[in-house]
């Protein structure tokens, strides 16, 4: 499916845009581009794809499923002749790479805070600061919190 | 960051203001003067919710240790820690609304005094039984869930239910996985799957319950948003014709399709499995129960190491 008209550039672009629509399971409408799942992107002139990615944690459950997912959306793009997609060893995945603009969809829409440093964070409903109710909520990345004011029940995502 | 501050406290005269206010899509908050008979459905059923994800993950836990292979162990790892998770937030968002603490919820289960889904009363025999849940009960919880999450009127259920369905939705695709793997597998592994199916496709089917009442005050208070036989009728168009592309057969004598209007009917359905389950006469029920009793008593001493180190922390003396 080689397609000599667009340059390598426009190919780049294409597959990063790829990756950026694919979701995390477990946050849909968050993509794992905005959680810094993506590590590196190589496009050669050839077509060929390789990607790198790093896990938020080396036990998640969802490796194969994310590196299925990315796999087929880079191979759906025109122009791609080749995927590889690994899981790197390192950088080690933290939350700082989580971006603001995900910080604030994920408190709006999920009402998931982010915990930077080791500052308890505000509450995602109103505001307000939240106390560590629970060092482990649903997954091992995140803390159950509640809030000192309006007592929302409150996920952290923490690394 | 911050949304919206949370609304004051709010309260109507009467049952009518309070109705229409639901019909309006209103959004009711903890701390709201909501009228009795509603705190106490909405508290009922996210209280068999809780007890439900517990029981639920507590029955995946017991096969951590017996899974094919690592890819497998780390799905029910990871599914055990979401739904004890999910039990975790249910039950604080349940006891803030006053009705039981979550202790006296976790003694009433534990004495068979309260209720959990109809499925965790049966005993998981193979890893087939274990594909068969995640592959059909997972997807009947999940349908039923969204039914709820769409036009839930209990705002900090509402907010919760939103992470356990994107979670649950994870499940599903785990128990795709997991059917794939055994339905592309050798004679042996689809015998088992065969088997696991012909005993969890009538308790997946019931997981819905039977047709909902005309008065049923869940739907009119915009807890459910449909009826108990509607999401039951939209499972059974969507597994029957899966589960047979698949090669297997669906256990019902009765299956028959219809040209007409395009859709499988499974036939009558026997209640009295499902009624035996309220009444924690399941198969399993007994054993259910009382190995999740030993459980907590058996981590009592967690509880306890937890409370003295709150208590220091609080008083700087050390116990």
């Amino acid at each position: 499916m080689s397609d000599q008209s667009i340059s390598s550039d426009q190919l780049t672009g294409r597959v990063q845009a790829a990756i950026a629509r694919v979701d995390d399971p477990e946050y849909p409408g968050i993509s794992i581009v905005d959680l810094g799942l993506l590590e590196q992107l190589d496009v050669d002139r050839n077509g060929a794809v390789t990607v790198g990615l790093i896990p938020t944690f080396s036990g998640c459950p969802a490796l194969a499923m994310i590196r299925d997912d990315v796999h087929r959306a880079i191979a759906a793009v025109a122009g791609v002749t080749d995927v590889k997609v690994a899981w790197l060893p390192s950088p080690v995945w933290t939350v700082d790479r989580i971006s603001a603009q995900t910080r604030e969809t994920m408190a709006r829409e999920f009402t998931v805070a982010v915990r930077i440093g080791t500052h308890a964070p505000a509450c995602p409903r109103c505001g307000a600061p939240t106390e560590e109710h629970s060092m482990f909520g649903p997954s091992r990345c995140r803390s159950v919190n509640r809030c000192t004011s309006c007592a929302e029940t409150v996920e952290v995502m923490r690394s | 960051m911050s949304a919206t501050a949370p609304p004051t406290a709010r309260q109507w005269n009467d049952m009518d203001a309070f109705e229409a206010f639901l019909n309006d899509g209103g959004i009711v908050e903890v701390d709201d003067q909501m009228p009795d008979q509603y705190r106490s459905a909405v508290f009922a059923f996210i209280e068999m919710h809780a007890n439900s994800e517990l029981m639920g993950g507590l029955t995946e836990r017991d096969w951590i240790p017996r899974t094919p292979g690592l890819r497998h162990k780390m799905s029910v790892l990871a599914k055990t820690q979401d739904e004890i998770g999910h039990g975790h937030l249910l039950y604080m968002v349940a006891a803030d609304m006053g009705v039981k603490t979550r202790i006296e919820m976790l003694e009433d289960l534990f004495a068979g005094r309260s209720r959990f889904h109809n499925v965790f009363h049966y005993q998981a025999v193979t890893w087939g039984d274990q594909v068969a849940i995640a592959f059909l009960v997972d997807a009947a919880a999940l349908a039923s869930q969204q039914a709820v999450f769409k036009n839930c009127s209990y705002g900090p259920y509402r907010r919760i239910l939103k992470r356990i369905i994107s979670e649950e939705g994870f499940h599903m695709r785990l128990g795709e996985d997991r059917m794939m793997r055994i339905a592309q597998g050798t004679d042996i592994q689809k015998e088992i799957f065969q088997d696991a199916l012909n005993r969890w496709f009538w308790p997946a089917l019931q997981l819905f319950g039977p047709d909902s009442k005309p008065n049923d005050l869940l739907l009119r208070w915009h807890i459910k948003s449909e009826r108990n036989e509607v999401l039951r009728n939209k499972w059974v168009q969507k597994f029957v014709p899966m589960l047979q592309s698949y090669g297997f057969s669906v256990p019902a004598p009765d299956l028959a399709f219809d040209q007409e209007s395009n859709t499988w009917d499974v036939g009558p359905i026997d209640w009295e499995p499902l009624k035996r389950t309220l009444a924690q006469g399941g198969p399993d029920s007994a054993r259910r129960i009382s190995e999740a009793k030993d459980n907590w008593e058996r981590t009592q001493w967690v509880r306890d190491a937890m409370e003295r180190s709150a208590m220091q922390a609080d008083t700087g003396v050390s116990a």
